[in-house]
C-alpha cells in the first residue's frame, strides 16, 4: 500500500490582506517608550489634563510588570523597535471620498464601503493610528445612537460618560499590555445605544495596520442602555512585514439591565503580528453578552474575551474558531465570571492546527459565592491536520458556590475515519467527506456570523482539500 | 540539617494564569521530618532490595518523575529518607497484596518511601493504608515509585485515613515499559491537609493507566491533587476519574493533565472530574488540561460540578428521602463506588470502619 496521503488544507489566502501602501506624508512618532513620547502623543491627541495623566500613570504600570509567564513566547516583541502612533495625512471624514485615494483602495479592496451600503448601520474605519473615516446612518442617529470615534467622545459632548467608563472595567494593572493601551492609546469607536433602541443592523468598525514596526492600539467603548439592542462587528487586518507589528487594543462593553449585544470579531492580522488584545464586558441584570471570535492572523495572539456577569439572570455566550498555521501560535480563548444568582454561561469552541501551527485554548469559569443557581456549559474541540503541529487545551474553573450546574467537555483528535466512512458509503469520494468534515468542523462559527461576514470567513479558511487517505 | 524546608510541588505541566491560583502550590516553611517505619506484611514471592547508596532512590527509580515534583525528593533527602525497594520476579503473580501500613500518632513528623519494580509480566498488588487516630495531628510524607517492565501490571490502592489535624503528602511515579499496565486506587477520605501528585510515563506501547480517585473533604480541609498521564508510546490508554464531596469550609484543587508526546499515535486518554458541592462555603477548582503534540490521538475530558440534578432529586424525594439524606447517600456512593474496586476485604473494612459503617458491606453482602 501506499504511503498515506496526508490531508491538505490550504493556508489562508492573504492576497487581499497584503496589500501595501507606501507611507506618503504619514506622522511616525519615534520608536521606543518613554514618558516624552507618551507626552508628545497627548500633545497630538489634544487629550484633556486627565488623560494626559491617565496615560503617564499608565506608563509607569506598564514599566512596573512582568511579561506574562504562562503564554506563548513573545521575545521577538522589542517595544524599543516600535512605533507606538502613526498618524495618516487626513483627517476623519463621514465621506468615502474625502479619504484619500490610496487608503480608500484599501478598504474598497477589503469590502468595508460595499458592505456598508448594502448591511451595515455604521462604519468606521481606522487606518493605523486614526479613524479616516466615520458615518452613521441619519435613521439609526435619529434614534439617539452614538456612534463616533474615541476622539471625538473624549472632548465632546459624551465626554463625562468616556471619563466614568474608560479603562474601568480593564484597568491598566489588568496586565502588561493593558497598561501599554493605557499609556498609548489612539483611535477606536464610541457607541451609546439609548435604553429601549434596537439597532437592527450591524455596525462595524475596521481597524488596517499599513505601517511597517507600527503598532496600533484602539479603544472601543461600547455602552448599550436598559433594553436595547446592538450587533457590533470588529474586522482587522495588515500586510506582512519582516519587523514585528504589535496590537494591543481594547475593548470595553457595558451591557445594561435587559439589554442585549452581540460583538462578532474576524481577526486578520499579517503573521508578523503580536496580537495582545484585550475585550471585556460588564452585564447587567437580565442583560446577555454574545462574543462571536474568529483568530486566523496573527504570529503570536493573547486573545480571551471576559464576561463578567453582574446582575441577576445575565448571560454570556462565546463562539470561537480558531485556526493555526504555520509559524503561528494563537494562545485564545475566553473568562467568565459569574458574580450574580441564576446567570448562564455557554461557550463553545474550536480549533484547527496544521502545519507546525500551535493552537491553545485557555480558559476560566468563575462562579462566585454570589452566583446562587448559575450554569455554565463549556465545550471545545480541536482538531490536528498534521503531526507537525500542536493543539493544547487548558481550562480553569473556580467554582464557589453549592447551588451551580457546572459542566465542561473537551475533545482532541483528527479527522474521524467512521464519519469519513460513513460518507463514503453514501457515494461521497474520500476527498470530498474529508473536505466536508473538516468544513463541517469550522460551520457552527460560521453560522453564527451575518451571511457576508460567514462568507468571508470561509474565504479566509479556504479549506481546500486533497488526497484520499488522512 | 535545615529545620525548615520550603517545596513548590504539583506544577500544571502547562501554566495558565497566575491569578487563578493553579499553576503550583507553594508550601512554605514545611517541618522537615525524619525517616518514618512501616508495618509491612510480605507476600511470599515479593522480595526486598538493597537501597544502593545515600539517595533516596536508587539509580533506576531516580529518574522516574512524579506528581508533586522533585521538591519532594529535596524533602526526602533533607529527612535523610531512603526508600524501600520491593520487586516481583519475572512472569510472577503474587495474589497476596504487598501490605504497608502507616501508622501515625499525635504529632508525628515523619517521612517515607516506597519503591516496587514488577519484572516482566509479572503482577502485583500493593495497599498503601494511611492512618492514624480521628482526633490527630502531624504531618507526613510518603513517595512511592513504581516501574514496571514490559507485560507487567500493579494495582495501587491508597487508603488514606489520617486524623482531622494531619497535613499528608503522598507522592507517585510511575513508568510502564510495553504492554505495562497500573492501576490506581485512591480513597482520600481524611486529614486537613493533603498535597497529593501521581505522574505516570507510558513509555511502551500499550501501556495503559487507570486511576481512580475518591475524596471526601470538609471542616477546613484542603486537598491539592496534580496527575499527570504522559502517552509516549504509541497506542498507549490513560483513564483518570476522580469524584468526591465537599462539605463545610473545605477547599479543593484538582489538576489533570493528558500529554500526548509526538509519536504517541493512537494513544486514547480520557478523563473525568465529578464534584458534589454540599456546602456554599467551599472553594472547588478544576483545571483539566489536554496537551496534544501528536496527530492520531483522542483525547476528552469532561467534569460536573455542583448540585444534584433536579430529576434525581424529585425522584428520590418521592421516594421519601429528605435533601440532607439524599446527598449523605451521594456522598458514600461516590466512595463506595471506588470502595469496590478493592480487592482486599480487610482494607474495605478500614474504610467502612473509618467512615462510621462497619458491618454495612457484610450486611449488603449478606
Amino acid at each position: 500500500m501506499s504511503e498515506r496521503e496526508k490531508t491538505y488544507v490550504e493556508d489562508v489566502n492573504r492576497s487581499i490582506y497584503d496589500i501595501r501602501n507606501e507611507e506618503k506624508d504619514v506622522y511616525r512618532i519615534q520608536k521606543g517608550l518613554t514618558p516624552a513620547i507618551v507626552e508628545e502623543i497627548s500633545a497630538k491627541k489634544n487629550d484633556p489634563a486627565w488623560m494626559a495623566n491617565f496615560r503617564l500613570q499608565s506608563l509607569q504600570i506598564y514599566n512596573e510588570m512582568e511579561v506574562p509567564d504562562w503564554g506563548p513566547s513573545i521575545e521577538g516583541l522589542n517595544m524599543e523597535d516600535i512605533v507606538t502612533y502613526v498618524k495618516p495625512n487626513t483627517h476623519m471624514s463621514a465621506k468615502w471620498s474625502e479619504v484619500p485615494e490610496d487608503i480608500k483602495d484599501t478598504f474598497e479592496k477589503l469590502g468595508i464601503p460595499q458592505a456598508e451600503r448594502k448591511s451595515l448601520a455604521g462604519v468606521g474605519a481606522q487606518y493605523d493610528s486614526e479613524l479616516v473615516y466615520h458615518n452613521v446612518r441619519e435613521e439609526v442617529a435619529a434614534q439617539g445612537v452614538v456612534y463616533t470615534d474615541m476622539e471625538s467622545a473624549l472632548n465632546g459632548e459624551y465626554a463625562d460618560m468616556v471619563r466614568k467608563h474608560f479603562m474601568k472595567l480593564v484597568p491598566p494593572r489588568d496586565h502588561k499590555f493593558a497598561a501599554l493601551h493605557g499609556a498609548v492609546w489612539s483611535g477606536g469607536s464610541f457607541v451609546y445605544v439609548p435604553p429601549g433602541v434596537s439597532v437592527t443592523i450591524p455596525l462595524q468598525s475596521y481597524f488596517r495596520l499599513n505601517a511597517p514596526g507600527a503598532g496600533q492600539f484602539e479603544h472601543t467603548l461600547i455602552i448599550v442602555d436598559e433594553g436595547a439592542y446592538l450587533h457590533f462587528i470588529e474586522g482587522c487586518s495588515a500586510p506582512k512585514y519582516n519587523v514585528a507589528n504589535l496590537h494591543a487594543g481594547c475593548v470595553e462593553l457595558f451591557v445594561g439591565k435587559n439589554a442585549k449585544l452581540r460583538y462578532s470579531t474576524i481577526e486578520n492580522w499579517s503573521k508578523n503580528m503580536y496580537n495582545l488584545n484585550t475585550k471585556r464586558a460588564l452585564v447587567e441584570e437580565g442583560g446577555t453578552i454574545e462574543w462571536v471570535s474568529g483568530s486566523f492572523g496573527s504570529h503570536v495572539s493573547y486573545l480571551y474575551p471576559m464576561s463578567v456577569l453582574n446582575g441577576k439572570g445575565a448571560r454570556a455566550e462565546f463562539t470561537g474558531i480558531t485556526f493555526a498555521g504555520a509559524g503561528q501560535n494563537l494562545d485564545t480563548g475566553t473568562k467568565v465570571v459569574h458574580n450574580a444568582p441564576e446567570t448562564t454561561s455557554y461557550i463553545n469552541t474550536k480549533s484547527i492546527s496544521k502545519d507546525g501551527g500551535i493552537s491553545t485554548f485557555r480558559s476560566s469559569v468563575v462562579v462566585k459565592n454570589s452566583a446562587a443557581k448559575s450554569k455554565s456549559a463549556v465545550s471545545c474541540q480541536s482538531l490536528m491536520l498534521d503531526d507537525k503541529s500542536r493543539s493544547d487545551t487548558i481550562p480553569a474553573m473556580d467554582i464557589r458556590t453549592q447551588d451551580a450546574d457546572i459542566g465542561h467537555e473537551a475533545k482532541i483528535g483528527r479527522i474521524s475515519d467512521e464519519a469519513v466512512f460513513y460518507l463514503m458509503s453514501r457515494g461521497i469520494s474520500e476527498e470530498d467527506a474529508r473536505a466536508m468534515i473538516v468544513s463541517g468542523f469550522a460551520d457552527n462559527v460560521s453560522k453564527e456570523l451575518p451571511l457576508e461576514y460567514a462568507v468571508e470567513m470561509n474565504n479566509l479558511i479556504r479549506l481546500e482539500m486533497k488526497g484520499s487517505i488522512g | 540539617m535545615e529545620k525548615e524546608y520550603n517545596m513548590t510541588i504539583n506544577r500544571l505541566p502547562a501554566k495558565t494564569w497566575n491569578w487563578l491560583r493553579m499553576n503550583e502550590t507553594q508550601l512554605e516553611k514545611i517541618e522537615v521530618p525524619t525517616a518514618g517505619g512501616v508495618k509491612v506484611s510480605l507476600p511470599e514471592k515479593i522480595t526486598t532490595v538493597e537501597n544502593e547508596g545515600s539517595q533516596p532512590w536508587n539509580a533506576d527509580f531516580a529518574g522516574i518523575p512524579s506528581g508533586m515534583g522533585e521538591d519532594m525528593d529535596g524533602l526526602l533527602t533533607a529527612a535523610g529518607v531512603k526508600a524501600q525497594h520491593y520487586e516481583v520476579s519475572e512472569e510472577t503473580t503474587e495474589a497476596q497484596p504487598l501490605l504497608l501500613d502507616y501508622t501515625y500518632v499525635q504529632n508525628s513528623l515523619q517521612a517515607g518511601a516506597v519503591a516496587v519494580r514488577a519484572r516482566k509480566n509479572s503482577e502485583i498488588t500493593v495497599i498503601q493504608d494511611f492512618a492514624s487516630d480521628r482526633e490527630t495531628s502531624g504531618q507526613a510524607a510518603v513517595s512511592t515509585r513504581l516501574h514496571l517492565e514490559e507485560g507487567a501490571k500493579i494495582r495501587l490502592i491508597q487508603i488514606q485515613r489520617l486524623g482531622n489535624g494531619f497535613t499528608f503528602m503522598n507522592d507517585i511515579g510511575a513508568l510502564c515499559e510495553e504492554k505495562a499496565s497500573l492501576e490506581v486506587i485512591q480513597l482520600i477520605l481524611g486529614g486537613k491537609n493533603t498535597y497529593l501528585g501521581c505522574k505516570t510515563t507510558l513509555q511502551g506501547r500499550e501501556s495503559s493507566l487507570n486511576a481512580d480517585t475518591a475524596y471526601i473533604v470538609g471542616g477546613d480541609g484542603r486537598l491539592d491533587m496534580n496527575y499527570v498521564a504522559v502517552h509516549e508510546g504509541k497506542k498507549t490508554q490513560s483513564n483518570m476519574q476522580a469524584g468526591g464531596v465537599l462539605r463545610d469550609h473545605a477547599f479543593k484543587l484538582y489538576r489533570g493533565t493528558i500529554d500526548f508526546k509526538w509519536g504517541a499515535k493512537g494513544a486514547v486518554g480520557n478523563e473525568k472530574e465529578d464534584v458534589l458541592l454540599l456546602s456554599n462555603d467551599v472553594v472547588n477548582q478544576t483545571i483539566p488540561l489536554i496537551l496534544c503534540a501528536e496527530e492520531d490521538v483522542e483525547g476528552n475530558h469532561g467534569a460536573t460540578i455542583g448540585k444534584l440534578d433536579d430529576e434525581l432529586l424529585l425522584y428520590l424525594e418521592s421516594r421519601g428521602m429528605n435533601r440532607e439524606q439524599i446527598y449523605e447517600m451521594m456522598a458514600m456512593a461516590k466512595v463506595d463506588a471506588v470502595c469496590r474496586k478493592i480487592p482486599d476485604a480487610a482494607t474495605r473494612a478500614k474504610v467502612q470502619e473509618f467512615l462510621g459503617r462497619a458491618g454495612e458491606e457484610e450486611e449488603a453482602e449478606e
